[in-house]
């Protein structure tokens, strides 16, 4: 097995996938960045280079996919809490179909 | 909002926190203040949240565990910065913020080299200006015999066909074109923009 060859394919998989999943997770719920990084690695085990998500929710927010507000804390320190925007919902529909499409091709490939 | 710095009992771990927000100051240093807090700000709430989460073990060696997996604010703040840039610019008609984000983008793609050709170009209008006022009989807008030869500078003489047409008309036709042609790449810019978005 060429195991150099595979970690490179996994490791754009991931940065390919890691907008997609992002958006997914803040499908529900709105969170601020370092919570949106643990979601992320929980749900995903993806280890994100901490520092490439807040470029990533900046060009999201310029899509218009997503939206930001700052939130004052009893600690002094306030949370950026991002969410989806409206756009942002009706285009992820459009990614999660266009996932389970690809699932199934791949399965079918792949069985 | 107020910014407020993170508290550390260790003399170390402010020493090597002040380090790593100034560097994000210096990293940001051409966005507009609003910016530039944003993105201080955000940086200091995640490395504050981290060290809440991370309650176990030495402060100076978690914050410098988080500082490592956040990166270093030049790497990592470099996409941001210029993304951030390309904004602030289109949003104004200045000069100097399109320039900055143009080196910013140069990296980005072959249309941004496009731009930067373009606005090269844009300061080669300005400097002929001056260039007319030092040498007004070799620059200008040259025709030999009667089709148009060069714009700018020459050594050509009349004895070789080479004329000279618009005399001290040319700065006045430079300044027009300048501000023809800066019009055109800023607006060029939105619809780039605009395209990207769709």
């Amino acid at each position: 097995m060429n195991e150099s060859f595979v970690s490179n394919w996994k490791s754009q998989i991931k940065k390919g996938t890691l907008t997609f999943i992002a958006l997914n997770i803040l499908k529900d719920n709105e969170y601020y960045g370092y919570e949106l990084i643990e979601q992320i690695r929980n749900h995903t085990e993806i280890e994100v280079a901490e520092g490439t998500l807040y470029p990533l929710m900046n060009r999201l927010k310029t899509e218009n996919l997503v939206e930001s507000k700052w939130v004052e804390q009893e600690t002094g320190i306030p949370r950026k809490y991002y969410s989806l925007t409206e756009t942002g919902k009706e285009t992820l529909v459009q990614m999660n179909a266009y996932w389970v499409d690809l699932e199934i091709a791949i399965k079918k490939i792949i069985k | 909002m107020k910014i407020e710095n993170i508290k550390f009992s260790q003399e170390a771990s402010k020493r090597v926190y002040n380090d790593y927000m100034a560097r994000i100051k210096k990293a940001t240093n051409s966005l507009s203040p609003q910016n530039q807090n944003d993105i201080y700000m955000e940086f200091n709430s995640h490395i504050f949240e981290a060290i809440h989460h991370q309650k176990q073990g030495n402060e100076i060696d978690s914050l410098l565990d988080i500082l490592e997996k956040l990166g270093t604010p030049e790497e990592v703040l470099k996409p941001l910065v210029a993304d951030k840039k390309l904004e602030e610019a289109t949003k104004s008609f200045n000069p100097l913020h399109i320039f900055k984000a143009l080196i910013l983008n140069f990296t980005n793609g072959i249309s941004y080299i496009i731009f930067f050709v373009l606005y090269l170009l844009l300061f080669g209008f300005v400097f002929l200006i001056f260039a007319k006022i030092a040498n007004p009989s070799q620059v200008g807008l040259f025709y030999k015999d009667t089709s148009f030869w060069v714009l700018g500078m020459t050594n050509q003489k009349p004895q070789d066909g080479v004329h000279e047409v618009l005399g001290y008309y040319f700065i006045p036709a430079m300044l027009l074109a300048i501000v023809v042609f800066y019009t055109i790449i800023t607006l060029l810019l939105k619809l780039k923009k605009t395209i990207n978005k769709k």
